[in-house]
């Protein structure tokens, strides 16, 4: 089973697990680290480390809310061969990754479908209407 | 290969939760399963490719169903629609 963390500024990621608990009808196994603004990052990295250790042995994925930001910052260091961080994650990249997470596939790939996912998920439908009536 | 026309009958159409459902049930048949509105074909074991059809109600969508277990696979995705997601009493 792939391990998950989301890390995001304030609440913004405890929501995002609690509107796909609603979507699939049932709790999902992701932890959330909610960034406090007031903080160096030390107690995050804290908790990332807690976290890594707790789940040794399985391949964990990070998600983050953006890109630059400090929660994806701070994860650059635990990328490996078993830890992978998305960053800028979406509703339609987690609902990506938790359809697939359970696949069995590798896990590099899985990291390449969610993002995949996460991207396609943008649109702007003025444009999208405009492709479908073409 | 069957092929079979639904109406949407729930207020909100293939939203997420009803999305949701729908590629749940579609994995537990092994027959490749589409669900086709207007031009676009999707997988219907695809949350996210169903949620690509923004298809609403009102709206007439086509089951398509090609495998050993294709005629239950209609049959129960058709249900599904039929009895509005269990979003409606």
């Amino acid at each position: 089973m792939i391990k998950s963390l989301i890390i995001t500024h304030g609440g913004l990621g405890k929501e995002l697990i609690k509107v796909c608990e609603k979507i699939f009808n049932k709790n999902i196994d992701i932890e959330c680290i909610c960034f406090n603004w007031e903080e160096d990052g030390t107690i995050a990295i804290n908790k990332v480390e807690n976290f890594i250790e707790k789940n040794k042995g399985n391949k964990i994925m990070i998600f983050t809310d953006m890109f630059g930001g400090s929660p994806s910052n701070i994860c650059f260091e635990f990328v490996d061969k078993n830890i992978e961080v998305i960053t800028g994650i979406n509703l339609p990249g987690l609902l990506k990754f938790l359809t697939y997470r359970e696949k069995n596939m590798d896990f590099k790939k899985l990291a390449k479908i969610v993002k995949k996912g996460a991207i396609e998920g943008v649109n702007i439908i003025g444009e999208y209407l405009g492709e479908k009536n073409d | 290969m069957i092929e079979e026309k639904v109406e949407i009958i729930n207020k909100l159409g293939l939203h997420a939760r009803a999305a949701a459902k729908l590629s749940h049930l579609a994995n537990t048949f092994d027959s490749d399963i589409f669900i086709v509105f207007n031009e676009d074909k999707v997988n219907a074991k695809s949350l996210l490719g169903i949620l690509t059809l923004a298809a609403s109600v009102g709206n007439y969508i086509s089951i398509i169903a090609d495998g050993k277990d294709e005629k239950r696979a209609v049959k129960e995705i058709k249900g599904l629609f039929e009895k509005k997601f269990d979003e409606e009493s």
